[in-house]
């Protein structure tokens, strides 16, 4: 006997779950580049970290988490209106950080990469 | 060449980029431990206070990635560019359409330019003194004079990295933005001693506009 189930339909998705799922679904595309280090997102109830270095997460997450914060109590500061996104260089490595939505973004990449062309792809 | 001829030098320097791209509305220089080494006039205080706060936060935990090398915020209504030249950084706020790496292309040519020119004018690296935030009290009765009084503790500090001279001066600046400088001496009173105050005349209070229980930036100088 097959269960009631089986037959019903899963919910339509709304607007807003789409959205989180072409976000996910980009953001492991941009992973799969060599470049590309990885990436955190959070919302208000969830976070996912896809760091290529285990080792590293910690410190990334801690990374992002005060670019998030501090960017915009800087830019605020200056009465710069609403962060768009920021971008911190180290040595090697250049951060990009963005939201979109409800999620917090940071992209983790090698330096060389153009970090517009990853905004662009994540907002179009 | 003396602090003041430096700081003279690279504030010329800021007026003139503003001058060369219109699209830069403020701009300063500082060191690793957050002081102000040069600025245009027009940022108030609490917007570099707060910048410094949050910089310096941030800088701790950049670490993962090497170091922080250049921070760009992309606001709606502008930007804002930090970026490393030689030991200390240069910030630049522009508006929304400002080309940026145009600008970066100049800023990041002149700058270290005129900070490598002033290094081989003044072979000695110039030490900056970062200012040191204290409470106001207040000197009185007839032998109160001109000096501020400020803790032997904190003097002797000071002395130290001026390489043992002796402090006789501070240049005390209010929040507002107000400054002057007057002579200093340790204080007299001990139970007024430890409390991380800085005594001054009345006389110096209503020049900086600043009453009892205020805080102000101190600013070591030795003769």
């Amino acid at each position: 006997m097959t269960s009631k189930n089986e037959f019903q339909e899963s919910p339509p998705k709304n607007k807003f779950q789409q959205q989180n799922e072409t976000l996910h679904l980009k953001l492991q595309n941009i992973k799969t580049e060599k470049e590309i280090i990885g990436y955190i997102i959070r919302d208000a109830k969830s976070a996912s970290v896809d760091i290529k270095d285990p080792t590293k997460i910690i410190d990334y997450a801690l990374l992002a988490s005060t670019l998030h914060d501090s960017g915009e109590s800087i830019i605020s500061a200056f009465e710069l209106g609403k962060v768009n996104n920021i971008v911190v260089e180290g040595k090697d490595v250049k951060v990009l950080t963005l939201t979109i939505g409800d999620n917090r973004i940071s992209i983790f990449m090698n330096k060389n990469v153009n970090h517009n062309t990853i905004y662009k792809d994540l907002h179009s | 060449m003396s602090e003041e001829v430096y700081v003279t030098a690279l504030n010329n320097t800021l007026t003139e980029i503003k001058n060369i791209s219109p699209d830069v509305k403020h701009s300063f220089i500082f060191t690793d431990d957050g002081t102000i080494v040069a600025r245009d006039e027009d940022i108030e205080n609490i917007s570099l206070k707060k910048t410094m706060h949050f910089f310096q936060h941030l800088v701790e935990k950049a670490d993962s990635i090497g170091g922080l090398k250049a921070l760009a915020i992309n606001g709606e209504k502008g930007k804002l560019y930090i970026s490393r030249v030689n030991d200390m950084y240069l910030a630049v706020t522009t508006s929304a359409n400002a080309d940026v790496t145009y600008l970066q292309s100049i800023v990041n040519v002149i700058v270290p330019t005129i900070l490598k020119l002033l290094k081989t004018v003044a072979p000695t690296p110039l030490k900056f003194m970062p200012s040191q935030q204290f409470v106001v009290d207040n000197i009185t009765g007839l032998f109160a004079g001109d000096n501020a009084q400020i803790d032997q503790e904190r003097l002797v500090e000071w002395s130290n990295l001026f390489d043992e001279k002796n402090v006789n001066e501070v240049e005390v600046e209010s929040f507002r933005g107000k400054k002057t400088t007057c002579g200093v001496k340790k204080i007299s009173d001990q139970k007024l001693q430890g409390k991380g105050l800085i005594l001054l005349p009345e006389k110096t209070c209503r020049i900086l506009e600043i009453k009892k229980g205020d805080f102000v930036k101190v600013k070591p100088r030795s003769s």
